[in-house]
Formats: structure tokens, C-alpha cells, sequence
């Protein structure tokens, strides 16, 4: 049974062959989800956004 | 006073999940909400950032819990887009969940309110969301089957295909509004769709986009996502060579950024990649620096698969004394786990290599046997040539009627 065992360890070391599938489609790299956000400062900040309005003059000239 | 107390403990809270601290954070909103507000909306908030926190604890039942409460109170108080906000959220988490008939629901409803407030960046966010769930939902229906990337029933095609739509309008708005980091999301994530679907050249492209903004940022983690499923689209390509040089940089990366898991993943990756490319030495390399990784992380499924790898690229290069080393540390790995087909995968694999070496079989009639009786369950009489299925890996081997031969 010497050549078929040889026949065989050819047709073991030919049949080798992993499917492409599971090798690299189970690790697959999402990106991470984006929460919303909400502050208790938010609120604060809207009820003073009206009073928080100031102009700047563009430029002061120094001669 | 009391007040006070209240709004100082939830800012600390704030404070502390804002430096990354999310498990102290939370002890300072729990005792933020025991102390109690008459302000709904402090209270809301407060409630918001606890469901966070817990998303990002992985905690998803109690997040899911919170957002609930947070919800429930915007539409008290009528506060619109706290509960746009609030849908959103409760949206993610039902659909981390595998909720996902309830997720569209309410992450549609963010979408719908932030357009009646005509808010781009909500929309925009809302948009990416959508294309998050249909993704999992397509993925999670996909898993149940097995099948190559590209051979898909017909729900979960539309189910990626209104993915990659919703990523489409996504990256439509967040380009107007010149947001390079949610681009490089919507990319990343649209590639995945891509690839699933088995566009593997529209794969590529959404991913060296999502390259190029990681890069810009200097976003290593990005960075090194970008380079793995780039080396995953390259080997459906055919072109394993590039998926190689792909794998090389997220290995370097990972490296850099000492990440043992996300390393061995890499060499995994690379051992499999030379074993496509018949480069046998090297896949074993790659897969014994795996191996050592599984073991330093006591990831038993991780060790049994580079047993099983390590078997395969031995009995390839015909040292049957290693292959069946590994077969048997593999045989014993599984039944460690509980891996049933893991098990008899092993199993026929030692047959087949005990045949091979040209063994006594007087002591293996009884193993035989068995492993011709599950072969049969196994297959369900499929007219094709028998698998021996772990992970859905393939390994095409004697047939029965072969074994039958040598006994």
C-alpha cells in the first residue's frame, strides 16, 4: 500500500485550500457610531445667549 | 440648595465621561438623579449622558433604559430636538440590541424631526445611523447563512443596499458641510457595505478614502482599520499579493499601537493570505506568532483556529509529524471549548493523515465509524464534495467512499 499512501499525502497536500470567506469577512473593521449629546449647560447657555450679543469695533488706531 | 447639589454632581459626571472616565462618571449622575431636579430639562440631560455612558460601558440594557426615560421626557416637556436626540440614541442601542425593526423606527424619527427643524447636521447624523442599523441587519440575517461576500439572499441584499444609500446621502450633506471625520465614517463604513455586497472594487475605493482622512487627522486606529479592510477587499480580488502588503501595515500598526488582539488578528490575517498564496513557510510563521498571541490572551477559539491553520499548512508542506501535532492540540481545543464541528473536523483531519503515514486503523474503527455518521447529518446529502466546515472554512479531503477504500 506504499503508492497509495503516496497518492494520498499528494491529493492531502493539494486539497489544502481555505475558502476565502470566513478568513476575512468575520473580521471586518467598522467605524464606531456616533451618540447624540446633550449638556446641563445647554439649557443654561440658551437662556443666556440673548444677553451674551457684543460688537467690537473692527480696528483701534494707535498713531 | 438642594439644586444646586444636583447640577454640581451631574457637571462633575459631565466632566469626568468628558476625560474618558465613563464608570465614574455614571456614580456622579446616579447621585445626580437621586438627589432629584424640578428641571426637566437638566434632568433629561442628565439622563441622556447616563445612556451613554452605559452604551459605551457596553452596558446596552441600561443605556437602552435611560434613553427610554430621556425620550419620554423631551416629549413632555415638548422639547423637539431633545427628542430627535433621544430617538436617535435609543435607535443605536436597540439596534446594537439586534432590536432592529424598533431601531429604524426611531432613528427614522430622528431623521424626520431634524429635517422639520431643518437641522443639516442632524440629518446628517440621522443619515449615518440609518445606514448603521441596515448594515447590522443586513450582516446579522447574512451570518445565519454562509455564503461568500456577494452570494446573498434577496432581503439581505436590500437590506445593505438601503446602507450604502443611506451612506450615499449621508456623505452628500457631510461634504457640503466640509466634515472631513464624519466623511471618513460614512467611507469607512460604506466600503463594509461594499465589500458584503461584493463590490469589491467600489469596496476599495470608499476605503482609500476613508485612508486619506485618517491620515489627514493622523488617526492611526483609523488609519490601521483602513489598511485591514482593504486587505480584506484585495483578497476577494484575487490580488493577494496587495492584500498582503495591506495585512503588513495594519500589523505594523498594530504594533505601534499595542493592540496584542488587533496584532494577532493581523497575523491570522497574513498566515491565511501566504496559505492562499502557497507560500506555506510563511504562513506558518504568521500563524505561530498568532498562536502565541492566542495563548498571552487565553483565547482558546483564537488557539484552536491556528492549531487547525497550523495543521493545514503543514500537512501542505508534507511534515505529517507537525500536522498531526497540531491536529490533535486542535482536537483537544475543541473539545476544551465545546466546538462540535471544530471536534470533528480534528478528527477526520487525524484520519486522514493517520491514513496517509499508513497506521494501524484496528484501534480507530470505532472513530471511523462515528465520524462517518455525523458526516452524513452533517452534509444534509448535499451532492457536493465533503466539507469539513469550522468557521466555514473549507477543507476539501477524502471522500467517504475513499476511507471505505483503505479499511
Amino acid at each position: 500500500s506504499q503508492p497509495l499512501a503516496g497518492c494520498q499525502a499528494a491529493e492531502l497536500q493539494s486539497k489544502v485550500v481555505p475558502s476565502k470567506q470566513i478568513l476575512h469577512s468575520d473580521n471586518m473593521e467598522m467605524e464606531p457610531e456616533t451618540m447624540e449629546t446633550k449638556s446641563v449647560t445647554d439649557y443654561f447657555s440658551k437662556l443666556h445667549m440673548g444677553s451674551l450679543v457684543y460688537s467690537c469695533t473692527s480696528k483701534r488706531k494707535n498713531k | 440648595r438642594m439644586e444646586a447639589s444636583c447640577l454640581e454632581l451631574a457637571l462633575e459626571g459631565e466632566r469626568l465621561c468628558k476625560a474618558g472616565d465613563c464608570r465614574a462618571g455614571v456614580s456622579f449622575f446616579e447621585a445626580a438623579v437621586q438627589v432629584g431636579t424640578e428641571d426637566l430639562r437638566t434632568l433629561s440631560a442628565i439622563y441622556s449622558q447616563l445612556g451613554n455612558a452605559y452604551f459605551y460601558l457596553h452596558e446596552y440594557a441600561k443605556a437602552l433604559e435611560y434613553h427610554h426615560h430621556d425620550l419620554t421626557l423631551a416629549r413632555t416637556i415638548g422639547d423637539l430636538l431633545g427628542e430627535a436626540k433621544a430617538s436617535g440614541n435609543l435607535g443605536n442601542t436597540l439596534k446594537v440590541l439586534g432590536n432592529f425593526e424598533e431601531a429604524i423606527v426611531c432613528c427614522q424619527r430622528h431623521l424626520d424631526i431634524s429635517r422639520e427643524l431643518n437641522d443639516k447636521v442632524g440629518e446628517a447624523r440621522a443619515l449615518y445611523n440609518l445606514g448603521n442599523v441596515y448594515h447590522s441587519k443586513g450582516k446579522n440575517v447574512a451570518s445565519a447563512g454562509t455564503h461568500d461576500p456577494g452570494e446573498l439572499p434577496d432581503d439581505v441584499k436590500s437590506a445593505l443596499q438601503k446602507a450604502a444609500n443611506y451612506y450615499e446621502e449621508n456623505l452628500t450633506i457631510v461634504t457640503e458641510l466640509g466634515d472631513r471625520a464624519a466623511q471618513g465614517r460614512a467611507f469607512g463604513n460604506l466600503g463594509n457595505t461594499h465589500y458584503l455586497l461584493g463590490n469589491f472594487r467600489s469596496a476599495v475605493l470608499a476605503h482609500e478614502q476613508r485612508l486619506l482622512i485618517a491620515k489627514e487627522f493622523g488617526d492611526r486606529s483609523a488609519e490601521r482599520r483602513a489598511y485591514s479592510n482593504l486587505g480584506n477587499a484585495y483578497i476577494f480580488l484575487g490580488e493577494f499579493e496587495t492584500a498582503a502588503e495591506y495585512y503588513k501595515r495594519t500589523l505594523q500598526l498594530a504594533r505601534q499601537l499595542k493592540d496584542r488582539a488587533v496584532e494577532a488578528q493581523a497575523c491570522y490575517s497574513l498566515g491565511n493570505t501566504y496559505t492562499l498564496l502557497q507560500d506555506y513557510e510563511r504562513a506558518i510563521d504568521y500563524h505561530l506568532k498568532h498562536l502565541v498571541i492566542a495563548q498571552e490572551l487565553h483565547d482558546k477559539i483564537g488557539e484552536g483556529r491556528a492549531c487547525w491553520s497550523l495543521g493545514n499548512a503543514y500537512t501542505a508542506l508534507g511534515n505529517h509529524d507537525q500536522a498531526i501535532h497540531f491536529a490533535e492540540r486542535h482536537l483537544e481545543i475543541s473539545r476544551e471549548v465545546g466546538d462540535r464541528s471544530g471536534e470533528l473536523t480534528a478528527r477526520l483531519n487525524l484520519s486522514d493523515l493517520q491514513m496517509v503515514l499508513g497506521l494501524s486503523y484496528s484501534t480507530n474503527n470505532s472513530m471511523m465509524s462515528e465520524s462517518h455518521v455525523v458526516e452524513n447529518s452533517f452534509n444534509g446529502g448535499r451532492p457536493r464534495g465533503r466539507r469539513h466546515s469550522m468557521e466555514n472554512m473549507e477543507l476539501m479531503k477524502l471522500t467517504p467512499e475513499k476511507v471505505q477504500n483503505w479499511n
